[in-house]
């Protein structure tokens, strides 16, 4: 067996430390992406930073105007939360298509933010309830915002030495909700051939005030799609509006020819998901 | 004397003749009476399968014919 | 036959296998370890067409820890007699095995080399210099059959009837089955509907990765654990490839996670023998996946194109099949049996039927469950329900107005004995999916599907123990239930229960010769040699019933487990048990064991229909399928759970290549996608539960009427699906897969 040294530090200040002095160390969170990459030789690392023991990393928390969840809580823990079901319906839902039961109960959302895939289906959905990455690092603490996260394919913001700790939601506004749909020709164990995350707010009259649309899987990183959602506000999310935000979506996708799909259909899907994620979004808005 | 039918494959070389009848007590020897008459199928029959009326033998050089025996050779097939 | 009153066969008693298998303790081809053992690598073409110009092995040896490397120049020279047999002969295997002048796809094994670590077998292996004179790769039927094409053997001529090429070529073989006069029944045709059709290569998919131990002596015993489905094919290949006497080689098989025809055949067992041989050392070999993916068993890609003619009133009058079916690296595509299957569901006066066998440079296909076949159905089925679309009639109804049926003859010759494939129909149309209501974009398929079952040769022993519990030994791995099967069996015959006999799957020194656990064969042949001998057990129980009661042996009979008096003999007895009969065995003539053996013809053809509700997704193209049901002659179901079980698995199989599974290849035949992740097999949540109604016409082949069933469940469901998803969105779907992208693009006509 190939051998690499392993740390589990117990604090972020530790892990930070680990991390500085050895640039080509790994974090270890539940592995699922990382150990089959190793497996496969696509990466060498010189030693695990397991950061599963720092309780900073660990759990869901709703504060104040903010849902903090920890950048090492398992896909598992965060769609079976109720408080964060009912306030970010569309995180939960993507979140709970990573894998299978087996691979959620390991694979945590900082692991899937880190592992930087254009298809990774939290990111689109964190993008849309404005979600920001809290990253540590030897001068301290900064937030970034999700869309500014990944750079590109396996590509991060973070600094060397920086370490993932949380991401902070904004708690929901009255009348606001969230929704992320993706495609795969299966049911499950899968990566997305397009995804598309949208959260709006209605007014009382049912007119948007505000959204963001997000989509994945289209173009080297996730993108936030400033058309689409004007597409949305002072809409009624009627047929009209949604067509507008699936031709913004089609027209916003820079997709690859691969053997998860081709540029005509992920370009025609990932309309048809933004659509439909909003209307979705906005039914549930309707409802609160 | 047993019957053989030909498929339209194996008929060319017999110069194009579909049924042909030929005494023979087992399948082996009928398969060289054959060859005898119809040189051209040398080579060919002898690795098929074969159904003597209507039970298919992947190997049936020894399988006993009867006097009004209808005989087929097929293509030798594998399983899954 | 048909009036015998079973007590056994037809129940569903647990599997005796069972609990080691759902609490992990049933061990696989990769659980075996010996003391000493080295762990091997196999080095693989970077091309997938080339000439090995040199290998030197000689760097790998200095990796530390590295302890033989070996090349296919380190194997005698496989010599060909006679021409190629259909299912490839032994320089073809030999070659595949390792490849000693010529790589034919990516993936080609051409060293190995074996270490005290895997890490060291693979640095090892990395170590070895290969030269290559890379080669144009032919990686369709188009290139490979055009005339400028790159030849892959330039030994390779056409076999088959005229006119085939005469100079080398990769179409290795030509077959033509035909009656009546093709021309003629078109001409008394009152529609004629004629379309071609696509499938890609797919794989098995079987879960469990080959893997091999082998042990070697220094008085040249081998001794070969694998996962296979015939350890006795694997000791004839392996000794055949590495030239050691058949005597020598003993092959005990594991476990196995899957096969569906895959495990019928060898890869690593002649490398870890030649690695062991030279080390001196037990040698392990494990295939990832990626490996099972580029170097083993698929199934052919095809081009199929078919023309049907058919009068007004339903009779369908001619058909034409014209077939090209991908056999990658070396001749022996499935064609034959697909041209066979291709038209011999249904009465057709007219008929040609024409199947040509290619080479490409692509992996060395290998059986796949009822091979050739489903690609064949995948053409004449759909065109049948657009025969019975364009005469305004039910699928269903068209199907059985020319249905064949017992004395009717087959395309291939013979008349077919009792079948049962008007009742499949019969019971489809009465299952209450034929008749659920549909919503809108949602469409119903229908299908059916033929297939041979294997005779081949079978052996069996059963003995008795002193408490009047029996042993039944085979040389069967157990793929599918057989175990279960076959201690039914006996215990039919013997008149105790199925939990009373213990299955026993033998090793190529303890079972007697049997071939392999395929062809849907098992339940059929050598159930029959183990019928043979537990009748042979009885008569033994009888005769020491008799010498314990001083009469002849017609003077008892054999009921309900016990010896009782007949025939007006020793009535005062009491009746005599098995246990109490095998107490007495040593009183009575010494242990009680028979053993048999048969060499069966192949069993009657098994027939299925099935059903599928399908609804497309109008704006993304994504097929969900909504329900399914097989319908499907068993002649007997011997333990219906695992009936049910095959014909699921194969729906569930044939749906997979129908929707999403493909060999995705780039432009030099390196395949794209060689993992689950992007290789799509349906998952669990994929599929509806798949519904399941048994048909039993007796086969009159065997004592209890028994069909194979394994292959013919997944003969149907390629055109199912396509006949389901054209009766959803009007579109014809003539290339597999019926993909989310492909679908799309046909609804919005791009």
């Amino acid at each position: 067996m190939q051998s690499i040294p392993y740390q589990a530090p117990a604090s972020v200040s530790e892990a930070v430390a680990l991390l500085g002095s050895d640039a080509e160390a790994r974090v270890l969170a539940g592995g699922t992406d990382l150990l089959v990459q190793v497996r496969g030789g696509v990466r060498k690392p010189s030693a695990w930073i397991d950061v599963k023991r720092i309780p900073d990393l660990l759990g869901v928390s709703v504060e104040g105007d903010s849902i903090r969840i920890g950048a090492a809580t398992p896909a598992a823990v965060i769609f079976e939360h109720p408080e964060l079901q009912r306030l970010v319906p569309g995180v939960a839902e993507a979140t709970d298509l990573i894998g299978s039961t087996q691979i959620q109960g390991r694979a945590t959302l900082g692991g899937n933010l880190c592992n930087a895939s254009p298809a990774a289906d939290t990111t689109p959905a964190l993008i849309a309830v404005g979600a920001q990455c809290i990253v540590a690092g030897s001068g301290g603490e900064r937030e970034i915002a999700v869309e500014a996260f990944a750079t590109g394919p396996g590509q991060t913001a973070l600094a060397q030495g920086e370490l993932l700790v949380a991401v902070r939601i904004p708690k929901p506004a009255a009348r606001t909700a969230d929704a992320y749909l993706r495609l795969i020709p299966r049911t499950e164990m899968d990566i997305a051939v397009v995804g598309a995350g949208v959260a709006l707010t209605l007014g009382d009259d049912g007119t948007c005030t505000q959204a963001r649309v997000a989509i994945g899987a289209v173009a080297p990183t996730a993108l936030l799609l400033e058309e689409a959602a004007a597409a949305l506000v002072g809409s009624r999310v009627d047929d009209d509006a949604l067509a507008r935000v699936a031709a913004a979506a089609t027209a916003a996708a820079r997709p690859i020819d691969d053997k998860r799909g081709t540029i005509a259909y992920r370009r025609k899907v990932v309309g048809v998901l933004a659509k439909r994620a909003a209307a979705i979004a906005a039914n549930r808005a309707q409802e609160r | 004397m047993a019957v053989v039918v030909f498929s339209s494959a194996l008929a060319q070389h017999t110069g194009g003749a579909g049924r042909v009848e030929i005494e023979a007590a087992r399948v082996a020897d009928l398969v060289k009476a054959l060859c005898e008459r119809y040189p051209g199928l040398r080579g060919h029959i002898d690795k098929m399968a074969v159904a003597v009326d209507d039970e298919v033998h992947s190997d049936a050089r020894f399988v006993r014919l009867k006097p009004d025996s209808e005989v087929h050779f097929l293509p030798r097939i594998g399983g899954g | 036959m048909s009036e015998r009153k079973f007590k056994q066969v037809g129940t569903r008693p647990i599997r005796h296998d069972g609990l080691e298998k759902v609490t992990g303790r049933a061990n696989f081809g990769a659980d075996y370890s010996l003391p000493g053992m080295l762990q091997g690598a196999v080095l693989r073409s970077p091309h997938a067409h080339a000439k090995i110009v040199s290998i030197d092995t000689s760097p790998a040896l200095e990796v530390e820890g590295v302890k033989a490397v070996i090349s296919g120049r380190d194997f005698p020279i496989p010599t060909r007699e006679g021409d190629r047999q259909q299912y490839g002969d032994v320089p073809d295997l030999a070659n595949n095995v390792i490849a000693r002048d010529k790589v034919l796809y990516h993936g080609h094994a051409v060293a190995a080399v074996a270490a005290t670590t895997i890490e060291a077998a693979q640095r090892g292996a990395e170590k070895i210099r290969v030269e290559y004179e890379v080669l144009p790769p032919v990686l369709d039927i188009e290139s490979a059959i055009a005339p400028d094409a790159a030849i892959l053997h330039d030994d390779l001529v056409c076999q088959g009837p005229a006119p085939v090429p005469s100079s080398p070529t990769n179409v290795a073989r030509r077959t033509l089955l035909s009656g009546g006069d093709i021309e003629q029944g078109f001409a008394d045709s009152d529609v004629v509907v004629e379309r071609e059709f696509t499938t890609p290569m797919v794989h098995q998919g079987y879960i469990e990765p080959h893997a091999t131990v082998v042990e070697t002596l220094e008085n040249g015993n081998v001794t070969i654990w694998c996962c296979t489905q015939g350890p006795f094919a694997v000791r004839g290949l392996t000794a055949s490839v590495t030239g050691i006497e058949l005597s020598k080689i003993k092959v005990i098989p594991s476990e196995i996670g899957g096969g569906f025809g895959g495990k019928t055949t060898i890869y690593l067992e002649p490398l870890a023998v030649e690695l062991s041989r030279r080390s001196g050392r037990p040698v392990k070999l494990v295939m990832s996946r990626e490996e099972v993916f580029r170097a083993t068993g698929p199934t052919s890609a095809g081009r199929v194109r078919v023309k049907m003619g058919a009068r007004k009133d339903g009779r369908l009058v001619a058909a034409e099949v014209v077939m090209y079916y991908e056999a990658g690296a070396f001749p022996g595509s499935p064609v034959g049996a697909g041209c066979m299957c291709a038209l011999s569901a249904y009465c057709f006066d007219h008929f040609v039927i024409d199947g040509y066998d290619v080479v490409t440079t692509k992996p060395r296909v290998a059986a796949y469950r009822a091979p050739g076949a489903p690609i064949a159905a995948f053409g004449v089925e759909q065109v049948v329900d657009e025969v019975a679309e364009r005469l305004g009639l039910d699928p269903i109804e068209l199907r059985l107005l020319n249905a064949v049926q017992e004395n009717d003859v087959a395309p291939y010759g013979p008349k077919y004995q009792a079948i049962g494939f008007r009742e499949t129909l019969e019971e489809a149309r009465k299952h209450p999916n034929y008749s659920a209501t549909l919503g809108p974009n949602q469409g119903r398929g229908v299908a059916s599907g033929f297939w041979f079952n294997a005779g081949l040769q079978s052996s069996a022993s059963v003995h008795m123990n002193e408490d009047g519990t029996a042993i039944v030994t085979t040389g069967n791995p157990d793929i599918g239930g057989s175990r279960a099967a076959q201690a039914i069996m006996v215990a039919e015959e013997l008149g105790i229960g199925a939990e009373q006999v213990v299955p026993l799957v033998g090793d190529t020194e303890s079972a007697g010769y049997t071939d392999l656990t395929g062809g849907s064969r098992t339940a059929y042949a050598t159930g029959m040699a183990i019928i043979e001998a537990s009748q042979d057990i009885v008569r033994q129980l009888r005769e020491r019933a008799a010498k314990i009661w001083g009469v002849e042996l017609d003077g008892v009979a054999w009921e309900d487990g016990r010896a009782v008096p007949s025939n007006g003999a020793a009535s005062d007895v009491e009746p005599l048990n098995l246990a109490e009969i095998a107490a007495q065995m040593g009183a009575t003539g010494g242990p009680i064991v028979a053993q048999a053996a048969v060499s069966p013809p192949m069993a009657g053809p098994g027939f299925a229909t099935h059903l599928c509700d399908v609804e497309v997704d109008q704006e993304t193209g994504k097929v969900t399928v909504l329900r399914y049901t097989t319908v499907q002659d068993a002649g007997k179901a011997v333990h219906p759970s695992y009936v049910e079980g095959q014909m699921q698995g194969g729906a569930a199989q044939g749906i997979g290549w129908a929707l999403n599974e493909e060999y995705i290849f780039d432009e030099n035949g390196v395949v794209e996608n060689p993992g689950f992740l992007d290789y799509r097999m349906p998952v669990a949540s994929d599929l509806p539960m798949i519904d399941t109604v048994i048909v039993e016409v007796a086969n009159p082949l065997h004592p209890y009427g028994v069909r194979g069933v394994g292959e013919t469940p997944i003969v149907p469901p390629l055109a199912c699906v396509a006949n389901a998803v054209a009766a959803a969105t009007g579109k014809r779907f003539t290339d597999l897969p019926i993909s989310p992208p492909r679908v799309l693009a046909a609804i919005d006509g791009d």
